[in-house]
């Protein structure tokens, strides 16, 4: 006995192909239509929306969030969740700064340390919600409050600026024609969808969602599985800490602060069960750039800040509310077809 | 009882009631014992951290944390979670403060609100419990839309000039703060209504065990909206007390506030994993919570790491809270 | 088993001793040390009129070399109508729809100016630079901004002046060369100085003191609180400097903040330094609610002189108006933002019909009259103003 097993009881169990097919089918598609439909009506809306400069200059601001929401896809499909990720950049970033201003270190090495930091604040989470067997929800609304502690009182809340030339081209300038960060994102995206979709660790990470004690009985190392995910989640926040920190040129210990609740909501948008066992990378990336373009295309409208928030809250309710009635008629529709065929 | 049916792979704590109370006990002595010791420690370093004047002020001042963590304790117990508030506590002391200068009687002004919070909870229940939608997603869509709402209609502006007597908060019976009499009887209220209500007992089982709870003729949907109702109506009376307080209402969303409801909620004892805990703790958490952060000024603690520590005290409350279930477990199994 | 407890032991060895290399219990007050130059004023000894005679004569002898930035290929609309957009911290809290207000005053006076203002319904400065970023996408003539962070919204705003969008900021400042001029409410050192003037005449040169702020990272709060140390040090060496708390911008924390200094420090403590326009009245609050409010005709006032303690602060005059009225606060310290608001437009109108060039040494802006230009590209609304039980009423903000 050495963790607490912690299973859902599973309403109605389909199999995991199915499950799988029906998400792809489903959120998915849902998001691709209000996107559309988004896109078409701020087009009319504004003219500066619909342009290739624009829709470029917006993955900046989309890429810190998305590179969180990738292991953040993984952990709630897991069942888990992570709340620590924006303390996790908060921490990330001023050990980026304080290594390179304060001890000395060359801004290389400041910046190995700032991602290893993230990796290590990730694997502490991992390691006391596996070994110790604290709900994840728990530990890392504890670590929230610690690491963004550590982050203020390592820097006695200092801001370190003055960064050079070179270490701004990651957050502000361009490779190949698009946004240095927006290469890194994709690289990341597709590499975390394929881990996902093709390897027996993406497979396991639905079992353990599905059925955690299923899974520790099928053979899959539920914990050291487990343990990887959060320490990539650190590695993901620490990684687009310093992106931040190059794309804002100054290091200061609110970094971060509220981003927890901005990648959760990405990530539900794209589709990915709260209660585990569903969703896709695809969905999560979808869920991103719709929140963007909403934030961009209404403001290019006219519509202010206030406003905006509003109708993306509404959207996220409405597009679940739409996938569970879109998926019933699925399920239904399916179920009938079977039936006629099982009749013939 | 609540939870009779054996569950597979549950921790065996959940599965009798009678071991399920006393392991819930141990947790609130728990808190209690850590809630003296600081008490005493610092207490023996600056003498004026145990004047009636500090002690009272640590009481104080969660008091409308914990009265709201009630209603997030009943969410979290039936499984579910509410993000949003902090934003419906700042919607709702907007709503009295604007109500009271406007010349409505001060009792209605305070329990306008309260009703309207019922009814915010009813619509957040209503999505969770009839239309399916996981309540983080409802509350993550309401936290945005509350907020940005009162932004677009307040524009921040302070209320003020509120009318004598509508400082409720303020109030002293017996010279003990009015929010203090709240925490405690709505504290017990809620603790005896969850023991011996058939509905409050259904809130345990419908978050511990769905299947078990439908087979025992709950009806889940209609728990899940009690719950958010009431769950509105302690987010409506925290409300009042923070519109309350102060001279003034600040007619803005208060940051952060969601994360201290659910943090007291779960470091007293609520599974966030549903169908454990109990309100007691949850109070008693938030005293907890209050008593740190008055201790850490007065033992001098560096201002910059202060967030340190209390997510460091956070979290070896919470190893505790596991250890000693560990142990229950254990000695379950003889 | 063995394993998994040597593993914890492990990192609990490895998160205490992250503690033990950091000076948690420091006993170093924090002095809003932000490593920028402190420039501590006359103490008062020299009288206010001297004061006031110096600094002009100093503004006379050095020319301002203008270091803001400018435009690039700017579009000429001299006298023509623009559309402006104002990026305050962030919406929807009061001292922001002050400033709003007095934009909107300016716009109409001026009639040929439109402002929308549009911020971060949260004072993070990534969302502020979307907003901003947005606003250049859109097209606007002129951008007003109040920074959450001086150096992370330079590139922002660096990228709207290669755009040809004028750039203008008030109440919190950017760097000088990511906008064109920077409306000042007030000297830092000059708040700085008023404060702690006010605080001394309350408690006594050998007085002690708290400080109750928003939090340790928001700068104009953080320049202040340096400003207040330094000129403490110089004029009041007596003073005895307790300890900083933060608030964040939260009235209720602020309250339990102020209370628990209140207990902690009993007679020990004399005055409390609100630093925002919510920790002030909150502190006033605490102070009533504890009976400890200096004058004695007041609805909480102290037992004995010995406990009283005297609230002075930043913050606005209808949010202390209670406390002022009970004579539990005597003096509030803060400048009109309405005016500041107003400036701003003025300023930003000026700038664009080439009225106000670099090397200027003063604006006309409306009915505040010719601005002073100081610090080579800052414009200066005017000293700190103090509020008392008999100006108070007259103002309405």
């Amino acid at each position: 006995m050495t963790t607490l097993p912690e299973t859902k009881v599973l309403d109605d169990a389909p199999s995991l192909r199915d499950r799988l097919g029906s998400a792809l089918f489903r959120q998915e598609g849902v998001l691709i239509l209000i996107g559309i439909i988004a896109l078409v009506v701020l087009a009319f809306g504004s003219e500066n929306f619909l342009t290739v400069d624009n829709l470029l200059n917006q993955t900046r601001f989309l890429a810190e969030i998305g590179l969180i929401a990738l292991p953040m896809t993984y952990i709630i499909i897991t069942g888990g969740i992570d709340l620590s990720v924006g303390a996790i950049v908060g921490v990330s970033a001023i050990m980026l700064g304080v290594s390179w201003q304060n001890w000395g270190l060359p801004l290389e090495l400041a910046i190995v340390v700032c991602i290893l930091t993230g990796v290590l604040a990730g694997f502490v989470n991992g390691l006391f919600i596996v070994r110790v067997g604290v709900p994840p929800l728990i530990m890392t609304l504890a670590t929230l409050a610690f690491y963004r502690g550590l982050a203020e009182g390592i820097s006695e809340s200092r801001s370190v600026r003055g960064y050079p030339d070179w270490f701004e081209q990651l957050g502000q300038g361009n490779f190949l024609g698009l946004p240095t960060q927006l290469w890194v994102l994709i690289v990341f995206a597709i590499v975390f969808a394929i881990v996902l979709a093709r390897t027996t660790f993406g497979r396991s990470l639905y079992a353990i969602g599905n059925n955690e004690l299923g899974a520790r009985f099928s053979g899959i190392p539920v914990g050291r599985n487990k343990i990887i995910i959060y320490s990539l989640s650190g590695l993901m926040a620490g990684i687009a800490a310093w992106i931040f920190v190059s794309r804002t040129t100054t290091t200061r210990s609110d970094y971060g602060s509220g981003w927890e609740l901005d990648v959760i909501a990405a990530v539900v948008l794209g589709g990915t069960s709260i209660f585990g066992g569903t969703g896709t990378i695809i969905g999560t990336m979808l869920g991103i750039v719709l929140i963007q373009i909403l934030k961009n295309g209404l403001a290019l409208t006219g519509v202010t800040s206030d406003a905006t928030i509003v109708v993306i809250g509404s959207v996220l309710i409405l597009s679940i509310l739409i996938n569970n009635y879109a998926g019933s008629l699925f399920g239904a529709l399916t179920r009938r077809l079977r039936q006629t065929q099982q009749n013939t | 009882m609540a939870v009779t049916a054996p569950s597979l792979g549950r921790s065996p704590s959940r599965i009798t009631p009678r071991f399920k109370l006393g392991s819930l006990l141990s947790q609130e002595v728990i808190l209690a014992l850590a809630l003296i010791v600081i008490v005493l420690v610092v207490g023996s370093v600056n003498a004026r951290y145990v004047s009636e004047r500090n002690l009272t002020s640590i009481f104080l001042g969660n008091a409308y944390i914990a009265v709201a963590a009630i209603g997030m304790s009943m969410v979290i117990i039936s499984g579910n979670i509410d993000v949003s508030v902090g934003s419906l506590i700042g919607v709702l002391a907007t709503l009295s403060g604007t109500l009271a200068v406007n010349g409505v009687p001060i009792w209605l002004s305070w329990v306008i609100p309260v009703f309207a919070g019922m009814l915010a909870g009813a619509v957040i229940g209503f999505f969770v419990a009839y239309l399916k939608i996981p309540s983080i997603v409802v509350t993550l869509g309401f936290l945005s839309i509350l907020k940005g709402g009162l932004i677009s209609i307040t524009n921040g502006e302070w209320i003020r000039d509120l009318p004598a007597g509508f400082g409720l908060a303020q109030e002293r019976p017996f010279g003990i703060p009015m929010p203090i009499y709240f925490m405690i009887v709505l504290t017990i209220l809620a603790a005896l209504w969850q023991r011996y209500s058939a509905t409050g007992r259904a809130i345990y089982a419908v978050g511990g065990n769905k299947e078990a709870a439908r087979l025992s003729g709950i009806s889940e949907p209609r728990v899940l909206m009690t719950v958010f109702i009431l769950n509105g109506f302690f987010v409506g009376i925290a409300s009042i007390l923070f519109a309350t307080q102060l001279e003034i209402i600040q007619s803005a969303v208060p940051a952060g506030v969601e994360l201290l409801i659910i943090t007291a909620a779960v470091v007293g004892g609520v599974s966030i994993l549903g169908g454990t805990g109990t309100v007691v703790g949850a109070t008693l958490a938030a005293i907890l919570l209050s008593a740190i952060g008055s201790a850490l000024v007065f033992i001098n603690v560096s201002p910059f790491w202060l967030r340190a520590v209390q997510g460091l005290l956070i979290l070896v409350t919470v190893l505790a809270d596991l250890l000693r279930r560990r142990r229950n477990q254990a000695s379950l199994k003889g | 088993m063995a394993k998994k407890f040597l593993s914890l032991a492990l990192i609990l060895t490895l998160l205490l001793a992250a503690f033990a290399s950091f000076p948690v219990a420091a006993q170093d007050r924090w002095d809003g040390a932000d490593d920028l130059p402190v420039n501590p004023l006359d103490c008062p000894m020299a009288e206010g009129a001297e004061m006031a005679a110096t600094e002009e004569a100093e503004g006379e002898m050095m020319m301002p070399e203008y270091d803001g930035g400018e435009p690039v290929d700017a579009p000429d609309l001299a006298g023509q109508d623009i559309t402006l957009v104002d990026v305050p911290k962030l919406i929807g809290v009061g001292y922001f729809a002050a400033t709003t207000q007095g934009m909107q005053e300016a716009a109409e006076e001026l009639g040929n100016v439109s402002v929308t203002t549009d911020g971060p319904t949260e004072a993070n400065i990534d969302d502020q630079i979307a907003v901003i970023d947005n606003y250049i996408t859109q097209g606007v003539n002129g951008i007003l901004f109040a920074a959450n962070d001086p150096v992370a919204i330079a590139p922002v705003l660096t990228r709207a002046l290669e755009s040809g969008i004028r750039v203008v900021g008030y109440d919190a400042n950017s760097t000088p060369d990511a906008r064109q001029w920077f409306v000042n409410q007030a000297a830092f050192e000059g708040v700085a100085k008023s404060l702690v003037d006010n605080m001394a005449e309350q408690i006594g040169v050998d007085g002690s003191f708290a400080i109750v702020t928003s939090t340790f990272t928001t700068p104009n709060q953080a320049r202040w609180i340096a400003e207040m140390q330094a000129y403490q040090e110089k004029c009041y060496p007596e003073m005895t400097w307790l300890e900083t708390v933060e608030a964040q911008e939260d009235n209720i924390l602020s309250f339990n903040q102020a209370t628990t200094l209140i207990n902690k420090y009993g007679p020990d403590m004399d005055g409390i330094f609100g630093m925002t326009s919510i920790a002030t009245p909150a502190a006033a609050e605490a102070v009533t609610q504890a009976a400890v409010c200096p004058l004695a005709s007041s609805e909480g006032a102290a037992a004995s002189e010995d406990d009283a303690v005297v609230v002075v602060g930043l913050a606005t005059p209808n949010a202390m108006k209670p406390y002022v009225e009970t004579q539990c606060v005597e003096r509030v310290v803060l400048w009109n933002p309405v005016d500041l608001g107003y400036a701003a437009v003025y300023v930003m109108r000026r700038t664009i019909d080439g009225e106000f060039l670099p090397g200027a040494t003063e604006v006309d802006a409306g009915r505040l009259g010719m601005l002073p230009v100081v610090n080579n590209s800052e414009v200066l609304l005017g000293p700190p103003f103090v509020f008392t039980a008999e100006n108070i009423n007259d103002f309405d903000f």
